[in-house]
């Protein structure tokens, strides 16, 4: 086997968005060399992507060509295959709420699970650079849900005809709702035009105006202030025991598979996610470090966190006009609020939807309906409306919510694959059903407040926006990282973004991913 | 489809079935463009309704055996188109019209509106509903169904106004009361998943 090195001052492993907050805020205030490695291939061009979305519309063809490598099957809830630049954030659907400051102090409000080394104070400038960064639409709720210390970037996104008179409905039930923010420009917006409503953010924006990863690794690249390695899997973190630093990175290049390649650095970042991160720390066991890079806690994969959630669907003596910008939704933080009682909270979102309004075949008699028939049909069913309502809720992790290292699977490269197991922690095991219960409750309200009727609800069996597996802390027995994303045992070993949060809140959790990714670059810049 | 020789290796069948299934349905045989006329609404009118197998054609034309499907969010699972229905519906078109000519000694397509009906009806009665898209469909007038009704026009057709669903339109707009249908904002004839829901 043959060797090739590679030198910086910084070694970024993973290149979505995490990763792309880091290198970016490096590349702005700092003159390090920084190199980025990337597992898998490029994205699709910008000028391919309408063709993309064309035949994901037309035949539901993956519009993201190569984003996965075969041969990494996990047993275990794994969010997505994607494996690309950009990662999982090329199609993600840009939803950026913050955490509410209540979901940094959970053991001092309510008795229960952890708090975290930072409070929301300490991460509000960070919220604000990634907001500016992604250019995210959004505006101010009320204040005391939805503290700020600076307006957004950009105008919310406008609430369309049906959200309007979906927020009408939401307030007649007392409950305040707002325009979701979202990294979708409302406005051109460095270089991007302004979303057009093509209504497919999730898998693809044809166009650009929602943000993903590539629109920062693109200028960093042209501009040769980083240096993007695709195609390369990191395999080990290389130990100097005598300093306790991390000397070097093994990777692999898939296009040539008999050499390795070394990356040397003065500082290791590693950007993985939730799942690949834990996975590169527990596969670099050595002497020096027998459980695994940065282990010494032991806690290296677990409290693997997240939400879950309940959905509903409410049929509405309204006339909604569905397909206007079915992707955007109405948001409240109401049931966010510390209520100084049992640990149930939950967001609340509503979008304007279509569900079980659609045309068919056979009438209420059984009879198959053809030609006009079908049409009149459609029309007097879709008459009134119908709005979906969904909550996510917060789950504490337990310490046996992990990822090990599968003794029966490995990769093609022989290396064990990751396994997934969530578990919820028992004070969250017994509020389960209640919390379900209480939200089922909300979504009655609401229904009758509009004259209206529950028609179905439904719960996912998995935990969204998955995170952890090096959380942090203060204290190094009981914690992977400290409140930088600075591994307890390794000066020179950061892990960024997901993996780190001590809890999965109830909102959508990319933001905080991206805020405690940039709080992270600051101290890796000193 | 009888002109599909006997002697020829299984294999080659196939795959000249499929072939020659697109090259038939792609090539505007009478009896689809009837079928359409029979189920498709005539308030959609003579024009459009033949926008819309032409869009199906195209359709047909363009689907890929084996291609990935979008693997969404929240599920890891890789999954692939399977082989093309136009082989399955081809025979279909070629059943109809002989049911046309065992019924009423014509083809299918000079049957009346409601003679292709009474045909077509019996090939529909085990279906549950019309399909997302046209590609689960198990039968031709089911794809056709499928086609259209997933589509941004008729979407307008349904609701009288233009929405323009999945097309490129000014942010601005949307919080406005759609502006009343009509001929000039008719929307585009291209199918369009129904199943799409917003993702985080």
């Amino acid at each position: 086997m043959t060797r090739r090195a590679i030198e910086a001052d910084v070694c970024v492993i993973g290149s979505g968005i995490s990763a792309a907050m880091v290198a970016d805020k490096l590349a702005r205030e700092t003159k390090k060399t920084i190199v980025v490695v990337e597992a898998g291939d490029d994205a699709l061009p910008m000028a391919a992507r309408g063709g993309a979305r064309e035949r994901f519309l037309g035949y539901g063809e993956n519009p993201w060509p190569n984003d996965h490598i075969d041969g990494l099957e996990i047993d275990g809830p794994l969010q997505s295959r994607s494996m690309l630049v950009g990662g999982l954030a090329m199609h993600w659907g840009g939803v950026t709420p913050r955490f509410a400051p209540d979901d940094f102090r959970h053991r001092t409000i309510f008795g229960v699970g952890d708090d975290w080394p930072i409070s929301y104070d300490d991460l509000d400038p960070f919220y604000q650079e990634a907001e500016e960064l992604m250019g995210v639409a959004g505006e101010q709720g009320p204040r005391a849900m939805d503290p700020r210390s600076k307006p957004f970037p950009l105008p919310a996104l406008p609430l369309t005809y049906n959200l309007g008179l979906l927020k009408e409905w939401a307030s007649k039930a007392g409950i305040a709702t707002w325009s979701q923010p979202s990294a979708k420009a409302s406005a051109a917006y460095r270089g991007r035009p302004a979303c057009c409503r093509n209504d497919t953010c999730t898998p693809i924006c044809p166009i650009g105006a929602k943000y993903s990863p590539d629109m920062t690794w693109q200028p960093l690249r042209s501009a040769n202030r980083i240096r993007l390695v695709t195609r390369t899997i990191i395999r080990r973190l290389v130990l100097d025991r005598s300093s306790g630093r991390i000397s070097h990175a093994i990777g692999l290049d898939r296009a040539r598979p008999n050499e390795q390649v070394e990356f040397h650095a003065k500082q290791f970042v590693v950007a993985g996610g939730y799942a690949w991160s834990s996975h590169l720390l527990l596969l670099s066991a050595q002497a020096g470090a027998d459980s695994g890079i940065a282990n010494r806690s032991g806690l290296v994969g677990k409290y693997l966190t997240g939400h879950r959630n309940v959905q509903a669907y409410v049929s509405l003596p309204l006339r909604l006009f569905p397909g206007i910008n079915e992707q955007h939704s109405l948001l409240s933080k109401q049931f966010m609020r510390a209520t100084g009682g049992d640990f149930i909270r939950h967001d609340l979102r509503i979008w304007e939807s279509a569900s079980g309004k659609g045309p068919r075949l056979k009438n209420d008699a059984g009879a198959v309906m053809l030609g006009d028939e079908i049409l009149t049909d459609w029309r007097q069913r879709s008459a009134t409306g119908v709005a979906r309502v969904r909550s996510y809720y917060d789950v504490l992790p337990d310490r046996s919510s992990e990822l090990t290292l599968d003794a029966t699977r490995k990769t093609p490269w022989g290396d064990p694959l990751p396994k997934l197991a969530f578990r919820d922690a028992p004070a969250s095991v017994a509020l389960r059903a209640r919390t379900e219960e209480k939200i089922r409750a909300v979504f009655q309200d609401l229904a009758r407040a509009g004259n209206g009727q529950v028609i179905r609800t439904a719960t996912d069996n998995f935990q969204d926006h998955p995170a952890g597996g090096c959380r942090m802390g203060d204290d190094a027995a009981a914690s992977v990282v400290d409140s930088w994303g600075r591994t307890h045992d390794h000066e020179n070993l950061f892990v960024v973004g997901a993996p780190t949060c001590v809890s999965g809140s109830c909102a959508n959790a990319t933001l905080t991913f991206c805020a405690l990714a940039l709080r992270s670059a600051l101290e890796i810049a000193k | 489809m009888g002109w599909l020789a006997g002697t020829i290796p299984a294999a080659a069948i196939v795959r000249g079935a499929h072939s020659a299934s697109i090259a038939y349905l792609t090539s505007a045989p009478a009896t689809l463009d009837a079928l359409a006329v029979a189920i498709l609404p005539a308030e959609l009118g003579t024009g459009p309704i033949g926008q819309v197998v032409a869009g199906f054609r195209h359709w047909i034309d363009g689907y890929r055996e084996n291609a990935e499907l979008n693997h969404g969010y929240g599920n890891s699972r890789l999954r692939f188109t399977g082989p093309t229905p136009a082989t399955r519906w081809a025979q279909q078109l070629d059943d109809l019209d002989a049911a046309a000519q065992a019924a009423h000694g014509a083809s299918f397509a000079a049957l009346t509106v409601a003679q292709r009906r009474d045909l077509v009806r019996p090939a529909l009665v085990a279906e549950r509903g019309i399909p997302s898209s046209p590609d689960g469909a198990t039968h031709v007038g089911l794809a056709l169904l499928g086609f259209f009704y997933a589509s941004p026009l008729a979407t307008d057709l349904c609701y009288e106004v233009s929405i323009g669903r999945n097309t490129c339109r000014p942010l601005g707009e949307s919080s406005k009361h759609p502006v009343p249908r009509s001929k000039r904002s008719a929307g585009r004839v291209l199918t369009v998943r129904t199943d799409i829901e917003a993702g985080s």
